[in-house]
């Protein structure tokens, strides 16, 4: 661990030291950073969670949230994924990092997360970069004894931003209770998104047993959420984490 | 002029905040003007890992005065209320609290232990 100056007034925050192993460029406008504690440590998290990172923007360090989206079981680097976002300082600093970099980060943060599968169908809906934190939940899942049926439907505006598509394949190839659809939908993602909720697990039946993790971009996740508790799912059985 | 009042569970001394919340966003992080806010652009610092989007719980405050004083709590905000430590009937996420009234007088305590504290035991 590292030191960092108390703050006036609060919590003394404290911050681990991280060095860029790789990064691997899913398209040229979304990458991935692995990265390793230079402590030799393993860093210990929940599939779901994400790290503040410390990023120098202007004269001040402003701390901005980047979910994991590798498994905790790997002993190896761990992984962000993130995309370049129209001003978005925070994006463009993290794009500058090169191979043997090192950033401050405090975390794991964040209680959207699946240590244990529930005993129920399990229903996840990701868009774009926020598939990284459903990535590691989606592996704690189909890695837990329950043989309940898991589904995972993955939208992007097109092809190319359906990012780990080949290894999400694998998955569904290889987990017999696995289901995945990836959806391509320019402009109208959550349109897309909501309609395929709505008439599977709204219209298509009376079962209100399972649970759902959501997460995505701006309001579309609120609406899904809302149609999914308005549809008599348990409060507690929908989550979501809003960016 | 609206008067915060913060005090620190962890025995750090109490600050106190005179602002108008007409000139609201103070900072960058959080809903213009709420607790967050009207912190960090008066130089104290309340932890906001999530960089204050309503994702976390790392900005809870228990409200002592002034509870009816602040914006009205949105279901997100309950819902990650719900996973805070040390939940009261007066908590409040720092970051979506916003104080409109230009008279309030708001007291609100920092709790020491949040869910998400960061902690060695994040290494192994």
């Amino acid at each position: 661990m590292t030191a960092e100056q108390p703050p006036a007034g609060g919590f003394k925050r404290s911050t681990l030291n991280a060095r860029v192993e790789n990064i691997f460029d899913h398209t040229t406008d979304t990458r991935s950073l692995f990265l390793s504690l230079t402590s030799g440590k393993h860093l210990r998290f929940v599939p779901g969670q994400f790290i503040s990172i410390t990023i120098p923007l202007g004269d001040e360090m402003r701390s901005r949230p980047y979910s994991i989206a590798s498994d905790p079981e790997e002993r190896g680097p761990f992984e962000i994924c993130f995309n370049r976002v129209a001003g978005g300082r925070g994006a463009q600093w993290l794009f500058d990092r090169r191979v043997g970099d090192t950033l401050d980060f405090s975390g794991p943060f964040g209680t959207f997360t699946i240590d244990r599968a529930p005993d129920a169908e399990l229903c996840f809906i990701a868009e774009g970069t926020a598939i990284a934190p459903i990535r590691p939940m989606l592996k704690r899942a189909l890695a837990s004894p329950s043989a309940s049926r898991i589904h995972l439907i993955y939208a992007a505006p097109d092809r190319d931003h359906i990012l780990y598509a080949a290894e999400l394949e694998q998955l569904m190839r290889t987990a017999p209770n696995l289901s995945y659809e990836s959806v391509i939908a320019p402009g109208q993602i959550y349109d897309r998104l909501f309609e395929l909720a709505e008439a599977r697990w709204v219209i298509g039946d009376a079962d209100r047993t399972r649970h759902f993790y959501i997460c995505g971009v701006g309001k579309g996740v609120i609406r899904l959420r809302d149609l999914l508790r308005g549809a008599g799912y348990e409060r507690r059985a929908v989550h979501y984490e809003q960016w | 002029m609206a008067k915060l009042r913060i005090q620190f569970e962890n025995g750090d001394p109490e600050k106190v905040i005179e602002f108008d919340p007409a000139k609201a966003p103070f900072h960058h992080d959080g809903k213009p003007g709420s607790i967050l806010d009207v912190m960090l652009g008066h130089g104290i610092h309340l932890e906001h890992a999530c960089g204050g989007n309503c994702a976390c719980t790392t900005c809870h405050v228990i409200v002592k005065q002034g509870f009816n004083k602040l914006g009205e709590s949105s279901e997100q905000e309950e819902d990650l209320l719900d996973k805070a430590p040390g939940l009261t009937p007066t908590s409040r996420l720092g970051c979506q609290a916003v104080i409109e009234d230009p008279n309030a007088e708001i007291v609100v305590v920092i709790p020491r232990y949040t869910i998400n504290q960061v902690s060695e035991a994040a290494e192994e």
